[in-house]
C-alpha cells in the first residue's frame, strides 16, 4: 500500500512536469506575443514594449523563461500582466466565489442522478425509464448557453427577481432574509444549470451500470435465496455497481475550474471561470499558466484519491 | 403414497417471446420429485434443463420469459399461483438452488460469511451469534477446512472446488427439503467433480432431503441418481429407474446417448456419435422432434408427436414405434 | 484396407446443420434498431441534417447564390418568421428567393434561413473532421498500446525522438540552424543504426554505446502517460486558449477539437486490443503464421470498431456543441460566415425583441445534437452481443 502510495505519487509530480512544459509551450509558441495585442494604443511605445518584455523575461530563451515562471510561481511571486495584482491571491479570491456554486451543483448532481438511475434501471423499459431516458437525452443535447438564456427570461418574467450578478446591486441596507433570498435566487439558476448535463449524463451511467450487474449470475443467486427484491437491488446489485462511481468521485474535482466558463460570463458571475475567459481575451499568460497548473494539480489529485478510494473499496484488489 | 410427493411438475411450458419469434424453451415437461429421493435431469445443452429449474424458483426473467401453462405443486401447494412474498418464503427456505458457475454466481464484494447467513436471517428468526456458528457448522459440514477463518473471506479467495462448496452450503443454509443443483460440477476439474458428487451424497443421506441433479453428463448419473428423467427439445423423452434407464433403454435418444459413452468393452472401437444437433427452441420440426436424428423413424413420425408409451414399474419412453416393435416381440413369444 | 477405412470415414462423418434460419447481419441489426423508436427519429433527422447542409452549401455559397446569408437590407430588419418583405422599399435582387423570411430577419436585415442554411454545413464539417481527426489518433495511437504495448523503447529511440522534436520546435521557435543541425544530425543517426543493423554487431562496443541499447519505457506506458498529460488540461479550457491563441478560422477549431478529445478512443482502443489479443482467435490466426498487419486490421479492427463507431456518433453531437459554445464566446468561425454559435451569440442581445434569434438556432442545435445522441444509443445497442442474442 505504501509503495503504491509512493510510486503513484512519483508518477504523478512526473505527469505535473510535462504537462507545465507542454502548457507552457502552447501558450509560447502560439503566434503572437502579449506586447502585441494592442499595437494601435499610443501608451505602447516601443520603449516601453521592451521594458516590459525585460521585465518579464521576454527577452531570453523559452527554457529560462520557463524556469523563470515556475520559480515565481513557487515562491508565490508571480502576478499578473494584466493589473500587476497577484495571481495566486487573484485565484483564491475567485476560488471562494466559484465554490458555492461547485458545492451546489455537485450536491445537486449526486443526490438527484443516483435515485433517478436506479428507478430507471429497475422499472426498465417502463413509463418511468422511459421518459428519464428521453429527458436526459434532452438534457444532454441542449446547448448549455441556450438553456441558460430560456431559463433566465422564464425565471425573469414570471418570478421578477433578477439573477445575473452574485448579487442584485444595493442590497446592503435591507433585511437579512432579503439578502439571503436574493443569494440564493442568484445561487440557484447558474448552479442548476451546471448541474443538468451532469445529472443526465451520471443518471444514464448509473442505470447502465445497474442493468449490467443486474445480469449477473450472483443476483440470481440471490433472488434463490429468497430475498426480497428491495434488498436484492439495494444491497447485492447497488453494491457492486457502485465501485466504477467510486472513481468518478475523485474526478469530480477538477470541475472546479474547468466547467463553467459559459455559465459564469453569462451570469456575470466573477469566479474562476470567468477569470480565466477575460484572462484568454487579454492573453495574461501567468494567470492562463497558473489556472491551467492548478487545475492539472487537481485532475492529479482527484485520480489519487480515486484510486485509494477504489482499492478500500473492491476487495478483489489487494496491494 | 400421495404424501411421499415432494414436488410434481406438470405439463410445464414456458416460452421466450421476441415480436418475430417465439422460443418454445420447456414444452410440457411434466415430472416428480419424492422425498429423500435423487432424481436426475438429463438432456443435451439447450434442451430446457436449466429453464425448467428456473421456473421452480419463479426465477425466470419475465418478459422475455413467459410461463405458458402448466402447474408446479409444491407439497400440494401450486407454486406459479404464489405471489412475490409467499415465493420469497420458498426460495432458500424450503427450495434451494446450487448453480453451475461457483465464480461468478457469488457476489464478489460480501464475504463468503455475510451471504451464507443472509438466507438464515432472512427465513429463520435466530440472533447473529447463533446465526455465525451455523455458518461455521455449515462450512465444516461442506468440507471446508478452518471454516471460522474462511467465514471473513472473499469469494476470490477460494478455489473452485471450494466455491462450489460454499455454494452448497448457500443451500443447505434454512435446511430446504428440495435442493435443485444445476450442473454443479461442470465447470469444475474431474477430481474436484468426484468430490463435489461425495458431498451431495452424503448430504442426501445426513438431511434426508431430496435432491433434483441436473446434468448432461451420464457418467455422473451412475453415481447418484435413483430415477432418471432424459429431456430433449422440451419435452421428457424417457423416464425411469436407474437400472432401467442403463439397461433397458426404450427411446432411440436415450439409447443414442448411452452409446455413445466411452467404455471398457467399446476399447479400440469407433464411438457412436447422434448424427446432427438439438433443434434450436424457436425452430423445432413437426411432428417428434427427435425424428431428423432418429435411425428408427418411419413416416409417421414426421407427422405425429409421439405419447409416453408405459413399460411398466415406472418406465416409460415417448417412443411409440419401438413401442409396438417390443410388443410384436413379446406377442410372438 | 484404405479402401475400407476411407468408406468407415464417410459413413462417419457428418454434416452439422444450422440450428436456424440464417439471418444476414444486416436483417439481424435492423430487427434491433427498429425497435428502438427514438434511434429511428434521430437517424431521419440525422440524415435530414446531413442532406440539408449539403443542399445548404450548395444553395449558400457561389457568386449569386440563391440564399443570400450575407445580404444585408438594414430597412428589413427582425421582421419575425415568416414576416413577407415590403416590396416597394426593397431593390428586386433583395428579395428572398421564396418570397418571404422563412426565419424571420436579424438586426441587419439578413436573412436567418440562409444563415441557418450556411451554419448547417458548418456544424456538419466542424463535427465530422473533428471527430475523425480523434479518432484517426485515437485507434492509431491505442492500436499500438493494445498490440504493441509490450515492447520497450530503448535510450536511442527516445534520443531520436527528443532530437525530432526539438528540431521542429527549436525552428518554430526562431533558431532554424540549431533546429535543422538537430534533425540532420537525427536523420544521419537513424541511416547510421540501418547500416549497422545488417551487419553483424561487432564485439568490440564501447561500453557507453550499451548503455543506448538498455529498455528505458514500454510502448505502452509512454503513451498512456501522454493520454494521463493530455487529461490533465480541463479540456473547454484548453480549447478556448488554443483557439484564441490562433488565427481565427473554422479549420483550426476543427482540428483544435479533434486534437483535444482523442484520449477517451484511445484508452478505449487499448483496453479491447488488450483482450482481443488474448483471445483464443487470435491465437488461432498468429498460429497460421499471419502477419502483424494483417492480424490488426483484418481480426482484430472488427471487433474493435463498432463502438468506436457509437463513440464517434456521440463524438459528433458534442463537437458541434463545442463550436457553438466556441462561437458564443466569440471564439468560433469568424464573420461575417455565419453559424449557430454566432447566429445565437448575436441574437442574444435581442432576446425580448426578437426571440426567434435566440430560439430558432438554440432550437434546432438541440434537435441535430439529440438526433446524434439517440442514434448514438441505438447503435450502441444494436452492437450489444447481450440484447442481440435474444433475437
Amino acid at each position: 500500500m505504501l509503495s503504491f502510495i509512493g510510486r503513484s505519487v512519483v508518477q504523478k509530480i512526473i505527469t505535473l512536469f510535462f504537462v507545465s512544459v507542454v502548457s507552457f509551450l502552447i501558450i509560447h509558441i502560439a503566434p503572437g506575443e502579449p506586447s502585441q495585442v494592442d499595437p494601435m494604443n499610443p501608451k505602447f511605445t516601443p520603449e516601453v514594449v521592451e521594458r516590459f518584455r525585460e521585465e518579464f523575461h521576454l527577452d531570453k530563451p523559452l527554457h529560462v523563461q520557463y524556469i523563470y515562471f515556475y520559480q515565481n510561481l513557487f515562491t508565490g511571486k508571480t502576478v499578473s500582466w494584466k493589473d500587476n495584482q497577484s495571481v495566486l491571491q487573484k485565484i483564491w479570491e475567485r476560488f471562494l466565489n466559484s465554490l458555492p456554486l461547485f458545492i451546489v451543483g455537485t450536491v445537486l448532481t449526486w443526490t438527484l442522478s443516483f435515485p433517478v438511475g436506479i428507478r430507471s434501471a429497475i422499472y426498465r423499459g417502463r413509463l418511468y425509464d422511459r421518459s428519464a431516458t428521453f429527458l436526459s437525452y434532452l438534457l444532454i443535447s441542449i446547448p448549455g448557453f441556450f438553456f441558460a438564456y430560456v431559463l433566465i427570461i422564464f425565471v425573469v418574467t414570471h418570478f421578477h427577481v433578477p439573477v445575473i450578478g452574485m448579487e442584485t446591486f444595493g442590497t446592503g441596507n435591507t433585511s437579512t432574509v432579503f439578502v439571503v433570498m436574493d443569494r440564493t435566487w442568484h445561487l440557484l439558476l447558474p448552479s442548476v444549470l451546471g448541474a443538468t448535463g451532469g445529472i443526465a449524463v451520471l443518471s444514464r451511467y448509473v442505470r447502465s451500470q445497474m442493468l449490467e450487474v443486474g445480469g449477473q449470475d450472483y443476483i440470481r443467486t440471490a433472488r434463490a435465496k429468497g430475498l426480497p427484491q428491495e434488498q436484492v437491488h439495494y444491497k447485492h446489485a447497488l453494491r457492486n455497481a457502485l465501485l466504477p462511481f467510486i472513481t468518478m468521485f475523485g474526478l469530480i474535482l477538477p470541475g472546479l475550474i474547468g466547467g463553467s466558463v459559459i455559465i459564469e460570463s453569462i451570469f456575470s458571475w466573477p469566479g474562476m471561470g470567468r477569470m480565466a475567459y477575460e484572462a484568454i481575451l487579454a492573453r495574461d499568460y501567468p494567470v492562463i499558466l497558473t489556472v491551467n497548473f492548478v487545475s492539472a494539480v487537481l485532475v492529479l489529485a482527484g485520480t489519487f484519491i480515486s484510486d485509494i478510494l477504489y482499492i478500500i473499496a473492491d476487495p478483489r484488489i489487494r496491494l | 403414497m400421495k404424501d411421499n410427493r415432494l414436488i410434481s411438475v406438470q405439463d410445464l411450458k414456458v416460452y421466450f417471446r421476441s415480436n418475430a419469434t417465439t422460443a418454445r424453451a420447456v414444452d410440457g415437461v411434466t415430472f416428480e420429485v419424492d422425498r429423500e429421493e435423487t432424481v436426475c435431469l438429463v438432456g443435451e445443452s439447450g434442451c430446457g434443463k436449466t429453464v425448467t429449474a428456473l421456473s421452480i424458483l419463479g426465477l425466470v426473467p419475465v418478459p422475455p420469459g413467459d410461463i405458458a401453462g402448466g402447474r408446479i405443486l409444491f407439497k400440494g401447494q401450486g407454486l406459479l399461483d404464489l405471489d412475490d412474498n409467499n415465493m420469497q418464503s420458498i426460495r432458500g427456505n424450503h427450495i434451494a438452488m446450487v448453480f453451475q458457475e461457483p465464480l461468478t454466481s457469488l457476489n464478489p464484494v460480501f464475504t463468503i460469511g455475510d451471504q451464507i447467513s443472509e438466507a438464515i436471517s432472512i427465513h429463520k428468526n435466530i440472533d447473529t451469534g447463533t446465526q455465525r456458528e451455523r455458518c461455521v457448522q455449515l462450512l465444516r459440514d461442506v468440507g471446508i477446512a478452518a471454516p471460522e477463518q474462511r467465514l471473513n473471506d472473499y469469494p476470490h479467495q477460494l478455489s473452485g472446488g471450494q466455491r462450489q462448496r460454499v455454494m452448497i452450503a448457500m443451500a443447505l443454509a434454512c435446511d430446504p427439503e428440495l435442493i435443485i443443483a444445476d450442473e454443479p460440477t461442470t465447470a469444475l476439474d474431474v477430481t474436484v467433480q468426484d468430490q463435489i458428487l461425495r458431498l451431495f451424497k452424503y448430504i442426501q443421506k445426513t438431511r434426508a432431503m431430496s435432491i433434483l441433479y441436473i446434468t448432461h453428463d451420464l457418467g455422473v448419473v451412475t453415481h447418484i441418481a435413483d430415477r432418471v428423467y432424459v429431456m430433449y427439445s422440451g419435452v421428457i423423452a424417457e423416464q425411469g429407474f436407474t437400472s432401467q434407464i442403463f439397461n433397458h433403454a426404450k427411446h432411440p435418444y436415450t439409447r443414442g446417448l448411452l452409446a455413445s459413452l466411452p467404455s471398457r468393452s467399446k476399447r479400440g472401437k469407433r464411438l457412436y456419435s447422434i448424427p446432427g444437433s438439438v433443434p434450436d427452441p424457436a425452430h423445432k420440426p413437426e411432428g417428434c422432434p427427435f425424428h431428423p436424428r432418429c435411425p428408427h423413424a418411419i413416416p409417421s413420425c414426421w407427422s405425429e408427436y409421439p405419447q409416453m408409451c408405459d413399460y411398466g414399474e415406472g418406465h416409460l419412453a415417448r417412443c411409440p414405434v419401438l413401442f409396438e416393435k417390443t410388443k410384436k416381440t413379446i406377442d410372438d413369444k | 484396407m484404405k479402401n475400407s477405412a476411407q468408406k468407415e470415414f464417410k459413413e462417419d462423418f457428418q454434416l452439422e446443420e444450422p440450428l436456424a434460419p440464417k439471418k444476414t447481419r444486416f436483417q439481424e441489426f435492423w430487427l434491433i434498431f427498429r425497435q428502438n423508436r427514438l434511434a429511428i427519429i434521430g437517424f431521419f433527422i440525422f440524415v435530414l441534417f446531413f442532406l440539408s447542409a449539403i443542399v445548404g452549401l450548395v444553395l449558400t455559397s457561389g457568386q449569386d447564390p440563391l440564399f443570400d446569408p450575407a445580404r444585408i437590407r438594414l430597412q428589413e430588419k427582425l421582421l419575425p418568421p415568416l414576416a413577407k418583405p415590403n416590396l416597394d422599399s426593397l431593390a428586386p435582387e433583395d428579395v428572398p428567393a421564396i418570397g418571404f423570411y422563412l426565419m424571420g430577419t436579424d438586426d441587419l436585415g439578413r436573412d436567418v434561413f440562409a444563415r441557418m442554411l450556411q451554419g448547417a454545413w458548418v456544424s456538419l464539417t466542424v463535427g465530422f473532421v473533428a471527430v475523425g481527426i480523434s479518432v484517426l489518433i485515437g485507434i492509431f495511437l491505442g492500436g499500438i498500446a493494445g498490440y504493441f504495448g509490450q515492447h520497450y523503447m530503448r535510450i536511442n529511440h527516445i534520443v531520436l525522438a527528443s532530437l525530432f522534436i526539438f528540431g521542429v520546435g527549436l525552428i518554430a521557435v526562431q533558431s532554424p540552424h540549431l533546429g535543422a543541425a538537430c534533425l540532420v544530425l537525427g536523420f544521419l543517426l537513424i541511416c547510421y543504426q540501418a547500416l549497422t543493423k545488417r551487419k553483424p554487431r561487432k564485439k568490440s562496443m564501447p561500453s557507453w554505446t550499451r548503455f543506448l541499447f538498455k529498455n528505458a519505457i514500454s510502448v505502452d506506458t509512454l503513451i498512456m502517460r501522454v493520454v494521463d498529460i493530455m487529461l490533465c488540461f480541463p479540456s473547454f479550457f484548453l480549447i478556448l486558449t488554443v483557439v484564441a491563441l490562433l488565427p481565427a478560422s473554422i479549420y483550426n477549431i476543427m482540428i483544435v477539437i479533434g486534437l483535444t478529445s482523442w484520449m477517451g478512443t484511445t484508452r478505449f482502443v487499448r483496453a479491447e486490443f488488450l483482450s482481443l489479443r488474448e483471445q483464443d482467435f487470435v491465437a488461432a490466426v498468429r498460429a497460421l503464421g499471419v502477419s502483424n498487419y494483417r492480424i490488426i486490421f483484418r481480426h482484430m479492427m472488427p471487433n474493435a470498431i463498432a463502438p468506436v463507431l457509437v463513440s464517434a456518433t456521440i463524438g459528433i453531437a458534442t463537437a458541434i456543441l463545442t463550436e457553438a459554445g466556441l462561437s458564443f464566446l466569440g471564439f468560433g468561425v469568424p464573420p461575417p460566415h455565419a453559424t449557430w454559435g454566432n447566429i445565437l451569440s448575436d441574437g442574444k442581445r435581442f432576446i425580448f425583441d426578437a426571440p426567434w434569434l435566440t430560439f430558432i438556432p438554440g432550437i434546432v442545435i438541440l434537435i441535430v445534437v439529440l438526433s446524434f445522441n439517440l442514434f448514438g444509443e441505438g447503435l450502441r445497442d444494436v452492437m450489444n452481443p447481450k440484447l442481440r442474442e435474444r433475437h
